[in-house]
């Protein structure tokens, strides 16, 4: 029996993330900002435990190198959010931390989160339809930036940007967020919206579809 | 065959139209970029019932600690800390946010315009698409609440 216990305490120890990747993940602080799990308090920066079903890992260790801004008025439990106040950058990572990094991060998933059966991608016709429901039905475009005709970046800034959102986010943890947010996390500043699953799925393809390769 | 082509080219050019059509309202009356605000339409007509919703509400509504919460939570994000329709999104959007420190324009509005432009949307009453639906985000008594808060913000009541 004791070495049966033995076998797995070494076991544990020697397991790969536990040697690298979580060490690095608490070696570099991430918890101080970010939620690791759904049972801690709210904190700063956007939660971490649903990492991997809501980024694209290459977006993620991009990202973890180079930071860009995605919440211009910082994240909404920010005490300075609604003045615009944004706190500090992210830290940019090396190339070897941040790909250490995103492999632990897209471990951290849900359990049982449903997936989604998507359609077809939109044709023109389509799309220009979704987006003008973007705009004007569900006003997504008053908190999130997006692109206009133009290729420009358009919108407001209390939302993160969606401007890239095709190659950051994941098409079914749009899709699953748009039924019910909750699923993520408790409080959100956006609006609920009891979307049809027809249109729900078509915003979610929309969504897919904006890329910073369209800013022109 | 000439009458053939003759009918495929009026229907690629009805399609073309058609687009043109849909991408000009996209354009023009979206909430991402700036553009003059149209004058207020005049207030509805009384003459009619109350509606349900107002029916139903017997008690006197009361703006609490709650209320002034949530107002900072959600409304704030467009309409400002102070309500004044300077909040963080503002100045991205094409038809400023209402501010509701105003009496001008609040006291030509009924309370159940309020009610029905934050349950349903701006365009519900008439107004701009900026405005989202907050419906199945806030109960119907919250939302009762808010117009309450917004009367006393602009400090003022229908006329």
């Amino acid at each position: 029996m004791k070495k049966l216990y033995l076998i797995l305490i070494c076991g544990w120890f020697l397991y790969p993330p536990m040697l690298s990747h979580a060490s690095l993940i608490e070696e570099k602080k991430c918890a101080s900002c970010h939620r690791l799990t759904k049972k801690e308090n709210e904190k700063k920066g956007p939660d971490l435990f649903y990492a991997g079903n809501k980024f694209k890992s290459p977006w993620l260790e991009k990202y973890l190198q180079n930071p860009v801004t995605l919440r211009k008025a910082g994240t909404i439990h920010n005490p300075g959010f609604l003045k615009g106040e944004r706190e500090n950058n992210h830290p940019s990572l090396s190339k070897e931390d941040a790909g250490k990094i995103t492999q632990e991060l897209m471990q951290m998933t849900l359990p049982d989160l449903p997936v989604e059966e998507l359609p077809d991608p939109l044709n023109k016709g389509q799309k220009a339809k979704t987006k003008y429901e973007f705009e004007r039905t569900f006003s997504c475009i008053s908190c999130h930036q997006s692109l206009n005709l133009a290729g420009k970046p358009r919108g407001g800034i209390s939302g993160p940007s969606l401007v890239d959102a095709g190659n950051r986010l994941q098409a079914n943890w749009v899709a699953v967020w748009l039924k019910n947010p909750k699923t993520f996390s408790e409080k959100s500043r956006m609006p609920v919206y009891k979307m049809d699953d027809e249109t729900r799925l078509r915003f979610t393809r929309f969504i897919m579809t904006l890329k910073n390769e369209g800013i022109r | 065959m000439r009458a053939f082509d003759k009918l495929m080219s009026k229907i690629s050019l009805l399609s073309v139209f058609k687009y043109a059509i849909l991408i000009t309202a996209i354009g023009v009356s979206g909430c991402g970029e700036k553009q003059a605000e149209k004058p207020p339409p005049p207030p509805l007509k009384t003459e009619s019932p109350p509606p349900l919703s107002l029916k139903e509400e017997v008690s006197p509504v009361i703006v609490t600690a709650k209320t002034r919460e949530t107002y900072q939570w959600y409304c704030a994000q467009c309409h400002g800390i102070k309500g004044k329709g300077d909040g963080i999104n503002a100045k991205f959007l094409t038809v400023p946010p209402r501010n509701h420190t105003k009496a001008e324009y609040l006291e030509t509005r009924t309370d159940e315009q309020l009610f029905q432009a934050i349950k349903f949307g701006g365009l519900s009453v008439g107004r701009a698409p900026c405005m989202p639906a907050w419906g199945n985000t806030l109960s119907d008594s919250t939302i009762h609440e808010l117009v309450r808060y917004i009367r006393e913000l602009c400090q003022c009541e229908a006329l």
